[in-house]
């Protein structure tokens, strides 16, 4: 395998990660403010009660 | 019922995941010039596409959000959170955009970056949004959704410049891969498939976060009305 092939693969390599990592990090965040959503739900019906 | 089919679809769209990225990795052919970085673009065109459509929902919700906040409420707040789905998640796969573009760019350029229309405008369209998303999360205020609504407006009309920068103008970027004319297409049944197959399968995971995203909203909402409620009757 030549210089040329190793970057190419690596670089490949690299955008395939990277969009990963974006996308399922978005994911992670969007669902950590989901579960702190419900818990403030939560807290506020018991609050009117 | 609901959560089955929402099982049943997540389920789904993970093995086309699955298999756009094998189709992309192990059944399409190396391009001749390019050689292996063109498989970025497997990547890197659905995601401009699915960005492309998420910045279109973020304008109907917005003009939604301004034609029915006087007398429809709740539909402005459905409205709303279209809009601000829309755009945040248009924004995750637009970042995408903006990264895997310069890798392949380093590659087959030599070059990260060039000041040319297509990726200044993409650049552009990014920051507008970027900026929507800091208006929504640090004003405050009866009126930001309304001021937001007029950014997502005057956003979304960046994305046919972004589409037609490469038409208009002569770029450094690769000409249009669809619908740029007698010359354009992908002609290898292998490459198309491929293509398509990563169309599909992003397409799939778009709309399930943006669901996901529009549900969070809304449970945002009813909570704000709920505490605003709560302390009114205090």
């Amino acid at each position: 395998m030549d210089t040329r092939a190793i970057l190419d693969h690596t670089f490949t390599v690299a955008a395939y990660v990277i969009t990963w990592a974006i996308q399922l990090g978005y994911v992670a965040w969007l669902g950590l403010k989901w579960r702190a959503q419900k818990r403030d739900g939560a807290r506020t019906s018991q609050s009117q009660r | 019922m609901k959560k089955i089919a929402i099982s049943l679809y997540a389920v789904a769209t993970i093995a086309l995941m699955v298999w756009g990225f094998y189709q992309a990795i192990y059944v399409a052919p190396e391009e001749q010039t390019m050689h292996e970085v063109q498989r970025i673009f497997y990547y890197h065109v659905p995601s401009a596409m699915v960005a492309f459509l998420f910045f279109a929902i973020s304008l109907i919700g917005s003009i939604g959000f301004l034609g029915f906040r006087r007398n429809q409420p709740v539909w402005a707040q459905v409205s709303d959170a279209w809009a601000l789905a829309g755009a945040e998640v248009g924004v995750v796969f637009c970042t995408v955009v903006l990264i895997t573009g310069p890798l392949w760019g380093r590659r087959a350029w030599g070059i990260w970056w060039t000041w040319d229309a297509r990726l200044t405008t993409t650049l552009v369209l990014w920051l507008i949004y970027v900026s929507y998303l800091l208006l929504r999360r640090f004003a405050a205020g009866p009126q930001v959704q309304t001021l937001a609504a007029v950014l997502g407006i005057f956003g979304a009309l960046d994305v046919p410049i972004v589409y037609m920068s490469n038409r208009w103008w002569r770029t450094q970027h690769p000409a249009p891969v669809f619908g740029g004319g007698p010359d354009s297409g992908i002609k290898d049944p292998a490459m198309l498939a491929a293509f398509s197959w990563n169309i599909v399968a992003w397409l799939a995971w778009g709309v399930l976060i943006l669901a996901l995203r529009y549900q969070v909203e809304r449970q945002q909402q009813k909570i704000a009305a709920q505490e605003a409620q709560d302390a009114l009757d205090a």
